[in-house]
């Protein structure tokens, strides 16, 4: 498929077509990189709600029936359930433990641990289990 | 993986591993004593099932991942080595897959070497899917 890009003057302006005869799996892929990365979640700051961008995140975490959202920056509570925000989000997530998602495409490197669990490097530095269960689905969606 | 299906798969190699140890043991007497046939009472597979079942739910409870740290997972490894080991002992005791201490030395040593090398080959799969892991987390990372 031939790939065009061209240099948009703003934000407001950037959005991506496609063209295509059929929509493959490939094409749909494509679409939920595109449309997930754009999408926002409301959080909740020092009682202010923010929008955060799903291509922000770095992981969730539900910790005592609350979740919370990292970034790159900081940490955020939000009202969405984990379960829920799995199915929001889209494919570039992906369940990493009972308790959490995380954007794989914030992942630097993994490292394999006892038990058959992964250990997974952020890009900012923090550490996180992948539990055995999950990396299945890891490997699924990595097409590994 | 639900923890049903995780028990069932368990209980599945873990008899399959008794088995070939009985195998390995039948073939070592044949060339040693040119005992070339075996028999066992008509109870003595579905021993070998309930003592994979048993040491199945010793490894769910010993091996959950969701603990961290390194020393831990080498002492839970220890602790799962020592309880899977009694109950073959228990096992193999109650259902007399051996009567004397010469008899119950080879069923040690068998279950040492299977132990051995499961673990090293779940090491060495976890090391082969590390690479490949990495290798397709390095096509989609984001830019930091």
């Amino acid at each position: 498929m031939k790939v065009e890009l061209k240099q948009a003057d703003s934000y407001d302006d950037e959005g991506a077509v496609i063209k295509a005869v059929s929509v493959t799996d490939d094409i749909r892929n494509a679409i939920d990189i595109l449309k997930n990365n754009g999408f926002s979640i409301p959080a909740i700051l020092d009682n202010t709600t923010v929008m955060i961008k799903a291509g922000s995140i770095y992981y969730i975490e539900s910790v005592d029936k609350r979740t919370y959202v990292y970034t790159k920056d900081g940490c955020f509570e939000t009202k969405y359930r984990l379960y829920e925000l799995e199915d929001i989000l889209g494919i570039n997530f992906f369940r990493c433990s009972k308790a959490m998602i995380v954007n794989i495409r914030k992942i630097r490197a993994v490292k394999a641990e006892m038990n058959a669990r992964l250990n997974a490097e952020l890009l900012n530095g923090e550490r996180l289990i992948i539990s055995r269960g999950y990396v299945k689905e890891l490997k699924r969606k990595l097409g590994v | 993986m639900n923890k049903a299906k995780m028990i069932f798969n368990q209980t599945l190699m873990i008899s399959t591993g008794i088995l070939f140890g009985v195998g390995v043991q039948t073939m070592l007497q044949y060339f040693s004593y040119g005992k070339s046939s075996f028999q066992w009472q008509w109870y003595i597979p579905l021993s070998i099932i309930l003592a994979g079942f048993l040491c199945a739910l010793a490894t769910l409870f010993l091996t959950d991942d969701d603990v961290s740290g390194k020393s831990v997972g080498y002492i839970r490894t220890g602790l799962h080595f020592v309880a899977v080991l009694a109950i073959v002992s228990l096992c193999g005791y109650l259902f007399e897959w051996y009567t004397s201490l010469d008899e119950y030395i080879p069923i040690v040593i068998m279950y040492v070497v299977i132990y051995a090398f499961v673990w090293i080959s779940t090491t060495w799969i976890m090391k082969s899917d590390e690479k490949k892991i990495n290798k397709a987390i390095d096509d989609i990372r984001d830019e930091e």
